[in-house]
């Protein structure tokens, strides 16, 4: 059975839980649940140590996602997540530019880590006080190359649509 | 859709490289404690700015920068009056008090003035409402103006290490030229130390061999580079890490790339889900 993953990150609250819960065929196992410090304030139940879920391919093939923990202090995890993956997604909560930065500093820890695919997905898009993915780009200084998704990780077929284009990335990346 | 948040978290010079870059015009909001300053912007230039307590009126401010005598403001008060619903701006060009080059002169340094005061702004609510435009006579509207002078110009005001670290961590960094520097760049006035900077922004030295070249300190040298971040004319980035010696060169594949053959079954039952 051959195993491939892709690692969900972005700031504390951003979605990951939800946006892995959508499309998970499991129960998303997530480590622990108790939140300590100031995220409690922003949600009841938050990531304090990661969430998994998982993709079935096929007979001898599952694709696993991983979320990172949101907060600085789980840093470390970061590293180990993004060993071997397939490509990352970094949620960014497109209602709350005080994320910005933080997100920022995913980006560039990942990108300076390992030239690893990423998009970004521009979550909460169903908001009224969303910032657009146009918008996003600008905030986060993105360049042109990098592809930013409008996203509603409650919703299935919009966090499908995420993964597709993370996926076409990939493959332009890939090899024969 | 109005775009709202904190200076805290957004930059008053991050938000004008927005409003610069995504041609926006529309209305910005910005309130702090007892103050409150409104900028209106045009397809990404600054046409007004004004803070909510300013108490200062244009004849006032003639008379205080030596253009206009106390006698000549009176003159012009009561011919305004006289005149119904003239602004005050169109009597004094109109009767020859001013010229009209000099009257949006001096509210051009005047909005400027005002956007330099609220970089000081360590914090701060902002909104954002797009499309809102300006409502004002076309003799005291000055020219439009580009953001990038005002974002290097309030930036060289700002002294705040923190701000500057998030945008370059270390001095590992290195500095290149975002697309059409050269276009950009001919709008901006730098200071002689600005150019010593940015004439050795080559897209291969780092920071670090910047600050020892010119002599200057790291917080300079870091504040400049970070007011041509803020102006969009330079980006920072990491060292590349050394590529090893036994790398494979793919066309295009990074090392380690998974099969195309893999990566279209997954693409396959994503799409079937």
């Amino acid at each position: 059975m051959q195993t491939v993953k892709m690692v969900i990150s972005g700031a504390v609250n951003a979605g990951k839980t939800q946006f892995i819960r959508a499309i998970s065929e499991i129960e998303v196992v997530s480590t622990e649940r108790k939140a300590s410090d100031d995220t409690k304030l922003l949600k009841g139940e938050t990531t304090v140590a990661m969430d998994f879920g998982r993709i079935t391919i096929s007979d001898d093939l599952v694709l696993h996602l991983f979320g990172t923990p949101g907060q600085k202090r789980f840093d470390f995890m970061w590293e180990i997540l993004s060993e071997g993956m397939l490509g990352l997604i970094v949620l960014v909560d497109s209602t709350r530019p005080e994320t910005f930065r933080e997100t920022n500093r995913i980006i560039d820890f990942f990108t300076s880590q390992r030239d690893a695919p990423y998009v970004v997905a521009a979550n909460k898009q169903d908001h009224e006080n969303a910032w657009a993915p146009d918008e996003l780009r600008l905030a986060l200084r993105l360049p042109a190359h990098v592809k930013i998704v409008p996203c509603v990780a409650t919703q299935k077929d919009s966090v499908k649509n995420v993964l597709l284009e993370l996926l076409y990335v990939i493959m332009q990346r890939s090899a024969d | 859709m109005a775009l709202v948040g904190n200076l805290r978290d957004f930059a008053l010079a991050d938000f004008l490289y927005l409003i610069d870059r995504g041609y926006k015009t529309g209305s910005l909001q910005l309130n702090r404690q007892s103050a409150a300053a409104t900028l209106y912007f045009e397809k990404g230039k600054l046409l007004y700015a004004a803070q909510a307590q300013e108490r200062e009126s244009l004849g006032e401010m003639l008379q205080r920068t030596g253009k206009l005598t106390p006698q000549q403001v009176q003159q012009a008060v009561q011919l305004q009056q006289t005149d119904g619903n003239q602004s005050l701006g169109t009597v004094l060009v109109e009767h020859d008090l001013i010229t009209r080059e000099d009257l949006q002169r001096h509210i051009q340094t005047h909005i400027e003035e005002t956007v330099y005061s609220l970089f000081g702004w360590p914090d701060g609510e902002f909104c954002f409402n797009a499309g809102v435009k300006l409502d004002r006579d076309d003799v005291q509207s000055p020219v439009p103006l580009g953001v990038e002078n005002l974002i290097m110009e309030g930036v060289r005001r700002v002294d705040e290490w923190g701000r500057i670290k998030d945008h370059i961590p270390n001095t590992d960094m290195i500095a290149r030229f975002v697309d059409q520097p050269l276009e950009k760049a001919k709008s901006i006035n730098l200071t002689p130390d600005e150019w010593r900077i940015f004439a050795r922004i080559n897209g291969k030295d780092s920071i670090k061999e910047v600050i020892s070249r010119t002599g200057l300190s790291e917080f300079d040298v870091s504040r400049i580079v970070y007011g041509f971040i803020s102006a969009g004319l330079v980006e920072v980035t990491r060292p590349r890490p050394p590529v090893p010696a036994t790398g494979r060169a793919g066309a295009g594949a990074a090392a380690g790339a998974p099969k195309r053959s893999l990566v279209s079954r997954i693409i396959n039952r994503i799409r079937g889900m």
